[in-house]
């Protein structure tokens, strides 16, 4: 593990310990009151489930351009990190919702969009754990599709629920609330990365393993 | 490359023709599928309002999924595959030589269902049948050419019968909304232009970056 | 069938007989009334106050299952990365080995 690690590490696992305090001490929002405050860890969920998504992408067009397995390693670890933030932001988003808006789901761009997205993300580990010798390719493909996806599923859930308001997710915000804000956000983001070295170096082990042992039954 | 696809679009139908197994079971399935949702959900002989378009499009995905999964395992089973990937041919040709295929195969059945929806759910599906055309062409090819791609690279894949739908159908999602919209569109009273001309755009999009995206994917992913 | 299996069955019956059964008993009493059907979205500044959920609960199982998910996967990853690298250290001796 390269020496960067455990320091980040520890500052990510700190500052979230220290995050329940930042969020309880910022004001609270003026018609949403005390549910407002899933938004601190629901907007950094969505943003790393966003990142997630591109890096899966962009690492699955550089494995089939290259045929690197890096890539391919990045691609799988960002796909999972897609799957759990992506897991978490759907889950906090309706119970955010539930009090906010009074139902726990609505058909708008954003939601469906996310939650499509989501489920390419589900397919992708399917496909890779059960897709059998040579689905790594197959995934990258799927991966770049669902890329390639996301402006349609934004414009076309656009038009088909253009009935109901557009209500903005993310108000302007004072420095009460952004401060909370940015500090989940970097806890997240620091998350994200501890979360992607660790996967990685799963993967990059795994491999390891499995040369050694293709190496000793050669001879 | 034209020429190599329009063999290979033969060389299907020759094989289709003989056997005419696909075409009898993908069709037969179609009608199946809209009979269930007829018991399911005409009630008092009427069916749910708007509910044709989208009955008319769940039954040809159902049916172009299955469509898809047997044009493969036929070509699994004879490797035939291997061996058209082994010609001299360019990849893209043979892409596009087994989406037409799949075209003809899905059109054929459209032609079947669309009657037959419009009859068991009383909706006017014919009232303006150069739109329904063009949506239902558009469509299709949106539907055919992701399905091809990912039924190609599926064939050698485990669990490949269930893993079909499964990364097909998520992907397709703008094709349903806008097929299934632009289809309801038409069975209203007043045929607001606008709109349908705004899904028929959608879907022409949609062909457009996707065959492209599969016809680079099908070369990158087919090379072992 | 084997035995073991037989035995599956016959618990996994009784189960859906049992579970049947209750249900059918419970069957007069548990009609709830059908809530409106909502169509259309329209935002208001305050709930009536009978509709005023408590915030605190859905706040508290928001956080708690952020926590729950990511505990469980940094320790699934972490588990497997252990095994892993008891795996490889357990190659590189017996390489180790064959080479001595």
């Amino acid at each position: 593990m390269p020496k960067w690690f455990t320091p980040v590490a520890f500052i990510c696992a700190a500052m979230f310990a220290f995050s329940p305090l930042v969020i309880a001490n910022a004001d609270y929002e003026s018609t949403m009151g005390l549910v407002q405050k899933i938004f601190y860890y629901h907007m950094p969920s969505a943003w790393m489930f966003l990142i997630a998504a591109m890096v899966c992408g962009v690492a699955s067009i550089r494995y089939l351009v290259t045929g690197d397995l890096r890539h391919d390693r990045t691609a799988l670890a960002a796909g999972e990190l897609l799957v759990v933030f992506g897991l978490l932001t759907l889950v906090t988003g309706p119970l955010w919702a539930r009090k906010a808006w009074g139902t726990f789901w609505i058909w708008d761009a954003r939601t469906t969009a996310s939650l499509v997205s989501w489920m390419i993300g589900c397919a992708y580990l399917i496909l890779r754990r059960y897709g059998g010798p040579g689905s790594e390719k197959l995934a990258a493909a799927l991966a770049l599709f669902g890329m390639a996806n996301v402006p349609f599923i934004y414009i076309s859930v656009n038009y088909w629920r253009t009935i109901h308001p557009a209500t903005s997710v993310v108000p302007k915000l004072p420095f009460t609330m952004g401060f909370p804000l940015w500090f989940c956000v970097i806890t997240f983001v620091l998350l994200f990365i501890v979360l992607m070295k660790l996967r990685v170096r799963l993967e990059e082990q795994q491999t390891r393993v499995d040369a050694l042992y293709l190496a000793m039954d050669e001879r | 490359m034209i020429r190599v696809a329009w063999l290979i679009l033969r060389k299907d139908l020759t094989v289709e023709v003989r056997s005419k197994e696909i075409v009898y079971t993908t069709l037969f399935f179609a009608v199946s599928c809209v009979l269930v949702f007829a018991f399911a959900l005409v009630r008092e002989g009427r069916g749910p309002e708007d509910g044709a378009a989208g009955i008319l499009w769940i039954a040809v995905m159902f049916a172009g999924n299955l469509a898809l999964g047997r044009t493969f395992e036929r070509e699994r089973q004879s490797e035939t595959l291997r061996a058209l990937l082994l010609a001299p041919a360019s990849r893209p040709a043979v892409y596009v030589g087994k989406l037409l295929g799949i075209l003809v195969l899905l059109f054929g059945a459209e032609l079947l269902l669309i009657p037959l929806v419009a009859l068991l759910f009383q909706a006017r599906l014919l009232a303006h049948p150069f739109w329904l055309v063009a949506i239902m062409a558009t469509g299709t090819v949106g539907f055919a050419a992701v399905g091809t791609l990912f039924a190609a690279m599926l064939v050698r894949a485990r669990s490949r019968d269930v893993l079909l739908p499964v990364l097909l159908y998520p992907i397709t999602v703008p094709v349903i909304i806008a097929g299934v919209r632009g289809t309801a569109t038409l069975l209203q009273p007043e045929l607001d232009g606008g709109i349908i001309r705004f899904w028929l755009a959608l879907l022409v999009t949609f062909d457009v970056v996707f065959v492209t995206l599969a016809l680079w994917t099908f070369e990158a992913v087919m090379t072992d | 069938m084997t035995k073991m299996l037989k035995r599956w069955c016959a618990v996994v019956l009784l189960m859906i007989l049992s579970g049947a059964a209750s249900g059918a008993a419970q069957q007069p009493t548990s009609q709830p009334a059908q809530p409106t059907q909502q169509n259309e979205f329209i935002p208001i500044d305050q709930l009536p106050p009978q509709e005023q959920l408590p915030a605190a609960p859905l706040l508290i199982g928001a956080y708690v299952f952020v926590l729950a998910v990511l505990f469980v996967y940094v320790f699934s990853v972490a588990r497997r990365l252990t095994n892993v690298q008891r795996e490889l250290d357990r190659l590189d001796t017996t390489i180790k080995q064959g080479r001595a």
